[in-house]
């Protein structure tokens, strides 16, 4: 049985039907990904895991069914997300930043532990703990938001667009950085428009189109798959 | 002017204007979570003014601190109250942020009406639960319930702050002022996070109202008025910004006391307005206030 199932999923934007009763497999331990074109449906059903919109019941996780309220899927599921265009909160440092990512836990010690680990991970964030967040690069926000996900000890972590206005080399990173998670056990959700680069790094793919599944497989049959090819990987996408 | 009676204006316009601090952190606190201006607060005063010397009057002078607490606490349950009956179904619903406003509005002119309907226009002396008498050092002349009322509001100022700055809730109310629904995702009940957040304003409220009753006297349109200078100080600091509002709420004082004493009362709205539309001309972000951009 799949860590994360979803069966006939549903999110409504108004009337506007944005996921049409979608069937998704997130197996504990790996690297899924979904991609697709812009404004495909990715980010809402990351969005309908965290239980950042209103969906019907259709997701279960570890069996039972998943809470719709954020707070409590983080919390009692331990499924985090990372969202689209980091969002970390300016104006708070780097350090305050990873401390709300570690929000629900109580565990002064371990807290102080997590920062550390994610200290060793990005030593660019330790020479930096006391700046404003705001204030740093685009890649280096990225790497805190990624951190800071990981602060909440996630058994999954949802990623959206984490390679979104990077230069190629800080996006390599990010990728590597990405294995380097799920090398840890823990199970990654990677929503991404950088086809190429996300379907050499999962195990397992997804291609949404108008909020429905199109095509699904490992990465590699994705990668020599002539339709995704030819949409997806075409040289635009070089 | 001589040295002595500047020094002892300058106390007397920090006293008040450590008050205007209250007001204006009350209103900073929520403007920083909901972004819109909660004009209701000034009623909350009011009400809780009222609260306070009624409570004063039926229980024949009870310690001062029962009379702070009764109506602290009050304060909250009527923030609370108007949340609930005024602004929870906005959120909900995601509505636009003016809803938020026109409804504090309503609020704010239906609490005092309500005051007014109940207890006319008039203004009641509330009996004195503080010192009255003077102190004198050095020759100049402090009244000792101006200087209660600093101690009062600079002890809640700090405490506040300390809990804003170094406290886990604190941290909560910053992000949730940032991004609410990134803070959702860290695991914050946001919502949770609101409704403390107008339960702090309200204890402020509620203690603020006590104290201007003291000093002034009670009546409906007590925290009205006085909301305005709570909200001139928080335009001046930086909408949001609980630094600038504190700083700004003094500096008002300040500058009240000494434009009554030189120019008399009368003048001193127009002076208050006239330096709240030069900082908007010329610095519209207020004192702290600054410019953060996310790097995309």
């Amino acid at each position: 049985m799949a860590l994360l199932e979803i069966r006939g999923l549903n999110v409504y934007y108004g009337n506007i039907r944005a996921i049409h009763g979608i069937d998704l497999d997130i197996e504990e331990g790996e690297i899924t990904a979904i991609i697709g074109s812009n404004g495909a449906g990715k980010t809402t059903i990351l969005k309908a895991i965290s239980g950042m919109v209103n969906r019907n019941d259709s997701i279960k996780f570890d069996g039972v069914p998943l809470s719709m309220k954020p707070h409590k899927v983080i919390k009692k599921s331990r499924i985090c997300h990372v969202p689209e265009g980091r969002q970390i909160f300016a104006g708070l440092t780097v350090e305050e930043n990873l401390l709300l990512g570690a929000y629900n836990n109580n565990n002064k010690k371990e807290i102080k532990q997590l920062l550390e680990e994610q200290y060793d991970l990005f030593p660019r964030l330790r020479e930096r703990k006391n700046q404003d967040a705001g204030t740093l690069s685009g890649g280096e926000q990225q790497m805190l938001a990624i951190c800071r996900g990981l602060m909440s000890k996630p058994r999954v972590l949802l990623l959206d667009e984490p390679s979104l206005g990077l230069a190629p080399i800080i996006v390599t990173e990010v990728m590597k950085t990405i294995q380097n998670i799920r090398d840890k056990g823990i199970t990654v959700v990677l929503v991404e428009q950088n086809a190429k680069k996300s379907l050499s790094i999962c195990d397992y793919a997804y291609v949404v189109e108008n909020g429905r599944i199109k095509l699904s497989g490992t990465g590699k049959e994705m990668l020599n798959n002539p339709e995704v090819v030819e949409a997806y990987l075409g040289a635009a996408c070089e | 002017m001589t040295g002595k009676l500047f020094i002892q204006l300058l106390v007397n316009g920090i006293s008040i204007g450590a008050v205007y601090a209250l007001i204006a952190v009350g209103f900073a606190l929520v403007f920083s979570v909901l972004k819109f201006s909660n004009f209701s607060f000034g009623g909350t005063i009011s009400a809780c003014a009222f609260i306070g010397f009624f409570f004063q009057k039926a229980f024949n002078q009870p310690p001062y601190w029962i009379t702070v607490l009764v109506s602290s606490v009050a304060g909250v349950l009527i923030a609370l109250t108007v949340d609930l009956l005024g602004f929870n179904r906005i959120r909900k619903k995601n509505s636009p942020k003016i809803y938020y406003f026109l409804s504090s509005v309503v609020f704010a002119i239906m609490i005092e009406q309500i005051l007014t309907v109940f207890y006319g226009t008039q203004m009641y002396a509330f009996p004195s639960i503080f010192a009255t008498t003077t102190l004198q050092i050095g020759g100049i002349t402090f009244s000792k319930l101006d200087m209660t009322i600093l101690a009062i509001a600079i002890s809640l100022l700090v405490i506040l702050i300390i809990i804003i700055d170094k406290t886990k809730l604190g941290l909560a109310i910053r992000a949730v002022a940032i991004n609410s629904n990134t803070s959702r995702l860290m695991g914050i009940n946001s919502s949770v996070i609101i409704v403390l957040t107008f339960a702090i304003a309200g204890f402020l409220g509620g203690i603020t109202g006590v104290m201007l009753g003291q000093k002034y006297s009670v009546y409906a349109s007590l925290g009205p008025s006085m909301m305005l200078k709570g909200f001139i100080a928080s335009v001046i600091g930086g909408l949001g910004s609980l630094g600038g509002a504190i700083v700004a709420a003094i500096l008002l004082g300040v500058v009240e006391i000494f434009a009554t004493f030189v120019f008399g009362a009368e003048i001193v709205p127009i002076v208050l307005f006239g330096i709240m539309l030069i900082f908007l001309l010329v610095r519209p972000q207020g004192i702290a206030g600054r410019i953060a951009e996310e790097k995309a």
